[in-house]
């Protein structure tokens, strides 16, 4: 893999978020509203609101705004988040953490459980367990996540009552617990969130490595192995397996973004602290820079996360490492 | 292993782990309170604050010189509670002295003096402060120290709402840390996010967005509060905050709000139904001047009598049954119901064959498709409202179906706050549907939203009449006389129409069974939580 071609790809990543940037600075500022709008049912007064629009700047044109935000970002000052009481960095540095963990755990549970659920259609295929499992999958790959998660609250949370509804853990409770106590409160309170991101990835996953190892199957160095007397577990888990496992690596790319856009609505819906619930209330809240800072962290992970997997791919294929060189 | 077991496995993993408290504590000063609401404060420092949700936590931080009784009165000074001043005098009709209590103290161990008293009070009337009781202040013409421990407090003129602007309106704060911190940045002050204050609860630590903690101050002047810990929990909305509480996650809930809301915290174990009088009401404003051009008026409400044809064309009774239950009354007006006022005015009844007369004789002919028109001009309007609001989508549907029966098309449209904000700004509507949630007193509702010139005078509509009866109502020394006065203007509004007043609901709220003593203040939830108590024998393990 050469050097010229890593440079070219991080530039373009580089060049990507700075149009995300500028775009969602721009479409942000062109919406009605304005950070300072008190509550519906509180007085507005029109000489307040732009007596605040004009003290932090926000009454200046928007290339006059949108200099200043680049000017800020280069010496590393996102601004300030009204909508929270705190700067951008700190919001962010707050509900980063939380997402990562969400998403990390959602995409272990999609690879992993679509990867298993993949094989055990790809060997059983045509049969009844992968009629099943496929229609299975396909249901639940073709729900929304929200949907699903709604469901899950209502059947796990509100009805047999085996996880909480919502949140990172037990206010209240959490502080006073042991160390192990804590992880397990943490766990507990991950496992529905997880799940329905993880579920949706795994379904996708799953019909994925199916055709994918099927295809692996039908191949002349399978029908080799199986001549050989290779047993069939053996010839599906060690020779067909790892040679389908290849398009994984571009699906796990993939689906960074889908983990991303997809926790907006999770982390809602069960009150997730991350960084798509505080972007769904900065959006409404008209929060500038806490939007901006938003798309500029998602849009960094999304082709950080596709950068990666272009180079693992690379790296695990030597005829794409040729073209690459 | 089975599917199942597996399950209860991860369920239970937090007790395999160890999930007992470490917590030691025992007696009577234990309890962890958990509050659940989707009010993320924004600051704490209390001028500045714009949501309930820092209203709740600032009434544990800081101070007020008095506290209204649970009969909220705001004429004259029966039923108020001394809270920093121990006592108050009138020395003429129009000087309010105040004496503090030398015992108070800032949780950083400077006393609070009427120095404070005055600093606050020329903070809160600051326009750079911006702080929403601003307009509340202007009769009050000064507030000066005569001693460490005495404020003197003297009105332009005298009214019968005096002691509560005094007292009510503002919180004391410390000079001593907040005069330096220049005015334009309180709103930004690091101060807001960890503030020092003077109430019965010490600030801990806050997560925007996700937890807040107060612990008790076991020093503070009135008596050691018996809960150890208040912790805020800030969610994503009303129906996360109610799973919470179902599920023992929370053990408080100011607002349930609809009917099925209020029967799942009625079916969950170890949680208890505490209703209040509501502080707020929905109504229909109808824009009186034409949409987009204020100049002209509006082609079907700027007519009195098209506006009390819609009026009478509405089942309000039915609506506020179907879509609250039995928790919510039809308003006499645009009050709540914990006004003084809410009596029996006159308003238009529901009859809709006297509607449709009404809208034939104003020259509304039924067409062919079941609608009315005048000169080939459609009967026709669009009701805006936020996006977010259950409640207010139905209301939409049900006056449409009902206006439809009449000949009406009402056009609905949900929009996004910011999007409504940016059209009643610029009267760029037809009509509103709207909440509003009141402070105990009609003068600043009222005024605010009706009489004319008014902040959020978004309807246009204008009497002079109207407009005499509520100064006279707003100015009067007499509470008996001031009623009266209220009652004439509120028939005259009834009479006029433009605005519709559909619903004022109950307040039901939720807290766990085992904390004794509950009261709410129906202006101020949980502005009594510091004399709540847990029983040690019903401590669970959050408590200790």
């Amino acid at each position: 893999m050469g050097g010229v071609w890593l440079i070219r790809r991080i530039a373009a990543a580089a060049a990507i978020v700075f149009a995300v940037v500028s775009i969602t600075f721009v479409a942000i500022h062109l919406a009605p509203g304005s950070p300072f709008l008190p509550p519906p049912d509180r007085p507005l007064d029109t000489a307040v609101v732009a007596r605040l629009n004009r003290q932090f700047g926000l009454d200046q044109p928007i290339r006059v705004q949108y200099v200043r935000y680049l000017k800020n970002l280069a010496h590393g000052n996102l601004g300030y988040a009204f909508s929270r009481g705190q700067t951008v960095r700190a919001a962010l540095a707050t509900t980063i953490p939380d997402t990562l963990l969400l998403a990390g755990t959602a995409l272990s549970l999609d690879l992993g459980l679509g990867l298993i659920l993949g094989v055990v259609l790809a060997a059983r295929a045509r049969r009844a367990t992968d009629v099943i499992l496929s229609n299975l999958t396909l249901f639940i790959y073709s729900v929304p996540a929200f949907w699903l998660g709604l469901v899950l609250v209502f059947v796990f949370a509100d009805w047999l009552h085996w996880f909480p509804g919502g949140f990172t853990n037990t206010p209240g409770l959490y502080e006073n617990l042991p160390f192990f106590g804590q992880l397990g409160d943490r766990l507990h309170h991950l496992a529905l969130p997880a799940l329905t991101l993880g579920l949706v990835g795994a379904a996708g996953t799953a019909r994925y490595q199916r055709a994918a190892l099927l295809e692996t199957l039908g191949r002349e160095f399978v029908r080799t192995a199986r001549a050989k007397g290779v047993r069939e577990r053996r010839v599906i888990l060690v020779h067909a397996l790892r040679n389908s496992l290849l398009p994984l690596i571009t699906l796990a790319g993939l689906s960074l973004p889908f983990l991303l856009t997809g926790s907006v609505l999770i982390e809602s819906v069960f009150s997730w602290p991350g960084m798509g619930r505080m972007a769904t209330d900065a959006v409404l809240a008209r929060d500038h820079a806490l939007v901006s800072g938003i798309a500029m962290v998602a849009s960094a992970m999304v082709v950080t996360g596709s950068l990666v997997a272009d180079v693992l791919y690379a790296a695990a294929d030597p005829r794409i490492r040729e073209r690459a060189t | 292993m089975n599917f199942r077991v597996s399950l209860l496995a991860i369920g239970a993993l937090p007790l395999a782990l160890g999930c007992s408290s470490s917590g030691s504590c025992k007696g009577d000063y234990c309890g962890t309170v958990v509050f659940v609401t989707a009010n993320n404060p924004k600051t704490l420092l209390p001028p500045v604050i714009d949501n309930t949700g820092a209203r709740d936590i600032d009434e544990q931080l800081f101070l007020r010189l008095a506290d209204p009784g649970m009969t909220t009165n705001t004429i004259g000074d029966s039923g108020w509670v001394p809270r920093l001043a121990t006592r108050w005098e009138w020395d003429d009709p129009k000087t309010l002295v105040f004496h503090l209590d030398p015992r108070a103290r800032w949780h950083d161990g400077v006393p609070v003096t009427a120095n404070d008293v005055a600093f606050s009070f020329d903070a809160y009337r600051d326009p750079v402060v911006n702080s929403a009781a601003r307009n509340s202040l202007t009769k009050i013409a000064s507030v000066t120290v005569r001693d460490s421990v005495t404020a003197v407090f003297r009105f332009k003129e005298q009214y019968p709402t005096a002691f509560y602007d005094a007292v009510y309106q503002m919180w004391v704060i410390p000079q001593h840390l907040l005069a330096q911190v220049p005015r334009t940045d309180w709103l930004t002050a690091a101060y807001g996010m960890h503030p020092i204050g003077d109430g019965p609860y010490r600030f801990v630590s806050m997560v925007p967005g996700q937890t807040l903690e107060l612990v008790a101050d076991s020093t503070f002047f009135q008596g050691r509060p018996h809960l150890r810990r208040l912790v805020w929990k800030f969610v994503t909305g009303s129906t996360v905050a109610v799973n919470d509480i179902a599920t023992g996650q929370a053990d408080a809930i100011d607002f349930l709000g609809s009917p099925a809301n209020i029967d799942l915290a009625r079916k969950t174990p170890g949680m208890s139904l505490v209703p209040y009088p509501g502080s707020n009401y929905m109504y229909l404003e109808l824009n009186t001047r034409a949409n987009g051009d204020s100049s002209e008026p509006h082609p079907v409400f700027g007519d009195r009598d098209v506006r009390r044809a819609l009026t009478m064309a509405l089942d309000r009774q039915a609506m506020s049954t179907n879509v609250f239950g039995s928790y919510s009354k039809v308003p006499p007006g645009p009050i709540p119901q914990w006004w003084p006022i809410w009596d029996s005015v006159r308003t238009l009844p529901f009859d809709s064959a006297g509607a449709a007369r009404l809208l034939a004789s104003r020259g509304w002919r039924l067409s062919a498709d079941g609608f009315r028109s005048k000169d080939s001009v459609r009967l026709s309007f669009e009701v805006i409202f936020t996006s977010t609001s259950g409640a207010r989508q139905a209301y939409a549907r049900l006056m449409q179906a009902q206006w439809k029966s009449v000949g009406v098309d009402m056009q609905i449209q949900p929009l996004d706050q910011n999007l409504i904000q940016d059209r009643l700004s610029s009267g760029k509507f037809d009509a509103v549907l709207q909440g509003f949630n009141s402070d105990p007193t009609p003068a600043s509702g009222i005024v605010q939203h009706w009489t004319r010139g008014a902040p959020d005078h978004y309807s246009h509509w204008v009497n002079d009449d109207f407009d005499r009866l509520v100064t006279q109502a707003t100015s009067v020394a007499s509470a008996k006389q001031s009623k009266l006065y209220w009652r004439a203007a509120l028939n005259i509004i009834n009479a006029d129409a433009p605005g519709i007043w559909l619903a004022a609901p109950d307040n039901v709220a939720a807290v766990a069974s085992r904390i004794a003593d509950v009261r709410l203040r129906p202006d101020s939830y949980w502005a009594l939580a510091w004399t709540w108590r847990i029983p040690a024998d019903r401590l669970i393990d959050r408590d200790r």
